[in-house]
């Protein structure tokens, strides 16, 4: 009895040593090894903003003039702006360097891409808004500048520098 | 039945230093920053090729795959082999969490050298659409390359 019992247990430790060596070497033919590290990403914030081309050129000259009206007006939409930013809650403003300009130039911003565009503004050295709702985008649209002059104001040049700028909405 | 049980431990023990030991990634954990942008375009990707993979050779033809846990990703990252003398790379493999196990090196071949290498190079891209790190925070991959019979 003795004996059987220890054949028994003989077998069992054969065929279960047997399977362990077959599954380790069927794992070693699937799977060799692995290894790995960290690999970590991080964005800046990131705005970027400029103009197609360089300078606008509003020319009112006896072509603009009606008969009969003081008012006098040119539009120019050969710019266009272009923005990228990836901040949330982003709009567009629009100031001039001109503190006493002669005439007055305005400025409306054209199928935006993205976003909505603000209402035509009397440019000035203030700060206005130009578009709105631009947040973690990039995008254009065309810039339509309008320059009037009335009759009575004679002759002259205004000189703009125009800045743009991405600010938080 | 305690020899035995001594027996399964040291086969898996052997097994388990065998598995880490067959290859691994040398250089470090790398830090990657996407910091400029083209108004009108997208951010400007960046590069990194500074960390290497190093395996072993084996009995049988071999290839490698690559995988990563990125839980909360937000922006895209790929990784292609690069510099590789044994074996084809597979094109660039987009890394996304959850992602299965994807080739990346194929038909690596029996013979030596006994060690093989090739550099992996990293991509990190993002749109001002998806965002900054600032508000969302990092991208952190857990990367897995992993060796397996062909």
């Amino acid at each position: 009895m003795k004996n059987h019992l220890h054949i028994v247990v003989n077998r069992v430790w054969k065929t279960a040593a047997m399977a362990v060596l077959l599954m380790n070497g069927t794992a070693r033919a699937q799977v060799y090894g692995t290894g790995g590290h960290t690999v970590t990403m991080q964005v800046s914030v990131i705005t970027s903003v400029r103009v197609t081309v360089g300078s606008v050129n509003l020319n009112i000259s006896s072509a603009n003039v009606v008969a009969g009206q003081n008012q006098m007006s040119v539009t120019d939409q050969s710019t266009s702006l272009l923005w990228g930013t990836n901040s949330s809650l982003r709009k567009v403003s629009v100031s001039t360097s001109l503190a006493a300009p002669k005439f007055t130039l305005k400025l409306l911003a054209l199928n935006p891409t993205v976003g909505n565009a603000a209402p035509q503004v009397t440019l000035s050295t203030s700060a206005q808004d130009l578009l709105l709702n631009i947040g973690r985008s990039s995008g254009s649209c065309t810039l339509l500048y309008t320059g009037i002059a009335l009759a009575s104001q004679g002759t002259g040049n205004d000189v703009h520098v125009i800045t743009f700028t991405v600010a938080a909405q | 039945m305690r020899s035995f049980a001594i027996f399964v431990i040291l086969c898996s023990a052997g097994s388990l230093t065998q598995l880490r030991a067959q290859i691994s990634v040398q250089g470090g954990n790398p830090l990657m920053s996407v910091t400029t942008g083209t108004a009108g375009a997208q951010p400007v990707s960046v590069t990194n090729a500074a960390t290497s993979l190093r395996w072993r050779k084996q009995n049988v033809i071999t290839k490698i795959t690559v995988s990563t846990s990125c839980p909360g990703q937000r922006f895209t990252l790929t990784v292609l082999a690069t510099n590789l003398t044994y074996g084809v790379a597979a094109p660039q493999v987009t890394l996304f969490n959850g992602m299965p196990a994807t080739n990346f090196v194929l038909n690596i071949p029996t013979g030596n050298p006994v060690h093989k290498t090739c550099t992996l190079q990293y991509t990190a891209s993002a749109t001002f659409a998806q965002g900054n790190s600032a508000e969302l925070g990092n991208d952190v991959h857990a990367i897995t390359y992993t060796l397996v019979a062909q």
